[in-house]
């Protein structure tokens, strides 16, 4: 299909550039790195008084963390789209989006992806069979299959959530928070939802999804069957909020007045 | 021959909101806000043939570039009819644009970063253009455009008037029927835009390609185009020909009086009552303009009845440019026909 080559021709361009700017590279996957880093001594030290929250143990926070960051990382590899309003409506970068033949979603997730962040599934393998080594699980031959499965459904309730909220963008270009808030209610995926009340339990799964990224999908690696419904539940969860998303976004682009002068 | 572009009715709304002060006045805002609404483009009606080349002209807010702007599909207008290529430009976006180039002289459409080439290899891709028909049209391109030796330096180091060349090549790249350019020459210098105009001549001539052209600059219209549509504030008050534009207003001269003590227009209207003429002032109260239809009695009669009243020191007859016509032409509001 003409969208998988255009892609590529995307792909190879941005290596070109990147391999030009090789030091600014090497920082951003530092940092990145760093930043996993923190999270995981934070689970550490919680972890440090306690050895079981609300039935789970550390090495199974510990999975479900590097679970996490395998969807995590493939959504802002390619979804950057958190300055939509700021770089496309305002500064009416749109109106060039819009005058190419190809849908304006993915020219933008085309312009904006940033393939250093990949590294992070890498950490997240690494962080899920040590974790996995210690608790003993058992791997058959279809949980790989699985495991893509279920993390491409957590990449597009990620996906599904930022493209909703940037669309917002298209109706007001006034500034707001909710972009930044949201990254940290993301966060909240991670945990074991049972950790938090009822309210936040209901929140994380049906309205702001997270918990699909994290700890629903982990529960099947590790055999937790009182969760296998919502684990299976996460690639239907993922492609209902894509889908509202593309679909508010395709209302949105017929309400762009371009940039206001 | 057929209308590459149709346009019936097409209006344009932007509602602005506005806020209300106060924290009683934000808790209002909640249930409703209060709004003014601009009319950008309003009801305008015009079509355009294959192979025309139309200078599309107004004042800076007069709606041209939101005009295009519905035209070229970026913008969903709120009422009326476009068609363009056969198409409706904002319903069927994606196959629509293959069918048309666009350029906004303010804005880029090649990567800051990269290699011009590559820009051009992206879009290549985007567009979908087959290699050999790539390989034909933009050998000719980038010849008369002459930007072969910029082709490997990033967009962030050419000059303005490289980097609109570049985007010229850009917007041709799927060599479509019609080009659409929002004020290309602005900022530029008199070379490249003779080299500019040259260009879209050539391609105008070549492949038949129809232009339809926004600019401030009145000299590309006379260079480029015979046909003008005239905009202001949303309404066209002129479409037709150039030239009888020009026949119709340049017919006229002005006359500019400088008199030895001040003058008012109320005092210098009545003088002239009998005759067509704009009075417009000068640089001071000493200098007026009057602006008449070119000829001898109107002229030699409104000569005779100013300097029989009022002392003069000085006195020039003027042909009216083109720019003054245009003016003119705001300055009353809308056109005489002849
Ligand atoms: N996005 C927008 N929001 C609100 N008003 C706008 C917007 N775009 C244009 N306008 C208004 O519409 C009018 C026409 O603008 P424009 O089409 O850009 O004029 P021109 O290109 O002829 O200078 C102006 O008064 C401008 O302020
Ligand atoms: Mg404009």
């Amino acid at each position: 299909m003409d969208y998988i080559s255009i892609f590529f021709q995307y792909v190879g361009q941005y290596l070109k550039t990147r391999l030009t700017y090789r030091a600014d590279m090497v920082v951003e996957i530092f940092s990145d790195l760093l930043f996993q880093a923190v999270n995981l001594v934070f689970i550490l030290v919680v972890f440090g008084h306690t050895s079981l929250l609300a039935g789970w143990s550390k090495d199974e926070m510990i999975f479900i963390y590097g679970f996490f960051l395998v969807p995590f990382s493939i959504f802002a590899s390619f979804f950057n789209i958190w300055d939509f309003t700021d770089r496309y409506i305002v500064k009416g970068e749109m109106d060039r989006i819009l005058t190419r033949p190809v849908h304006s979603l993915f020219q933008i997730v085309l312009e904006r992806m940033e393939l250093e962040s990949l590294f992070g599934v890498i950490t997240g393998l690494v962080v899920m069979f040590y974790a996995g080594s210690n608790l003993g699980l058992e791997v058959s031959w279809y949980d790989p299959f699985i495991f893509i499965l279920l993390v491409i459904g957590g990449a597009l309730v990620y996906a599904g959530i930022f493209i909703s909220l940037a669309t917002i963008g298209f109706w007001s270009d006034s500034r707001t928070d909710i972009m930044p808030m949201m990254y940290n209610i993301g966060n909240y995926g991670r945990y074991p939802v049972d950790i938090y009340n009822k309210v936040i339990k209901y929140v994380l799964t049906w309205i702001l999804p997270f918990a699909f990224v994290g700890v629903y999908p982990s529960s099947y690696f590790l055999r937790r069957e009182e969760w296998y419904t919502y684990a299976f539940l996460t690639p239907v969860v993922g492609l209902v909020f894509f889908l509202i998303a593309v679909t508010l976004w395709n209302v949105g682009v017929t309400k762009y007045r371009g940039a206001g002068n | 021959m057929q209308n590459i572009i149709d346009v019936q009715k097409l209006r344009k709304e932007f509602k602005s909101f506005s806020s209300r002060s106060g924290l009683k006045g934000a808790f209002r805002d909640l249930f409703t806000r209060n709004y003014t609404i601009k009319t950008a483009v309003d009801d305008i009606s015009f079509t355009i043939k294959k192979g025309e080349m139309v200078g599309y002209i107004g004042e800076n807010g007069a709606g041209k570039s939101t005009s295009i702007k519905m035209l070229t599909g970026i913008l969903t207008p709120t009422d009326g009819k476009v068609v363009v290529n056969g198409m409706n430009p904002h319903k069927e976006r994606e196959k629509f644009v293959k069918t048309i180039g666009v350029v906004f002289g303010q804005r880029s459409q090649l990567w800051w970063d990269i290699a011009v080439q590559e820009s051009f290899r992206l879009l290549k891709k985007i567009y979908n253009v087959p290699d050999q028909q790539y390989e034909v049209h933009m050998k000719d391109v980038i010849e008369t455009l002459d930007i072969g030796p910029l082709l490997d330096k990033p967009v962030r180091k050419l000059s303005l008037g490289q980097r609109m060349r570049c985007e010229l090549a850009a917007a041709l790249i799927h060599n479509p029927p019609l080009l659409f350019l929002d004020e290309p020459t602005i900022g530029l210098d008199v070379l490249v835009k003779l080299k500019i105009r040259e260009f879209l001549k050539r391609i105008n001539e070549k492949y038949g390609t129809t232009i339809l052209l926004t600019t401030h600059d009145l000299s590309d219209i006379e260079a480029l185009c015979e046909r003008v549509v005239m905009l202001d504030e949303g309404k066209i008050i002129y479409d037709g020909p150039l030239k009888e534009l020009r026949e119709n207003w340049a017919e006229g001269k002005q006359i500019q009086f400088q008199f030895s003590e001040a003058a008012a227009l109320e005092e210098l209207q009545i003088l002239t009552k009998e005759h067509l003429v704009v009075w417009e002032k000068g640089e001071s109260d000493l200098i007026w303009v009057a602006s008449v239809d070119s000829d001898e009695t109107v002229i030699s009669g409104v000569i005779g009845k100013v300097t029989a009243a009022k002392k003069i020191a000085d006195l020039k007859i003027l042909e009216i440019s083109t720019e003054e016509i245009i003016r003119n032409i705001y300055v009353e509001g809308a056109v005489r026909h002849g």
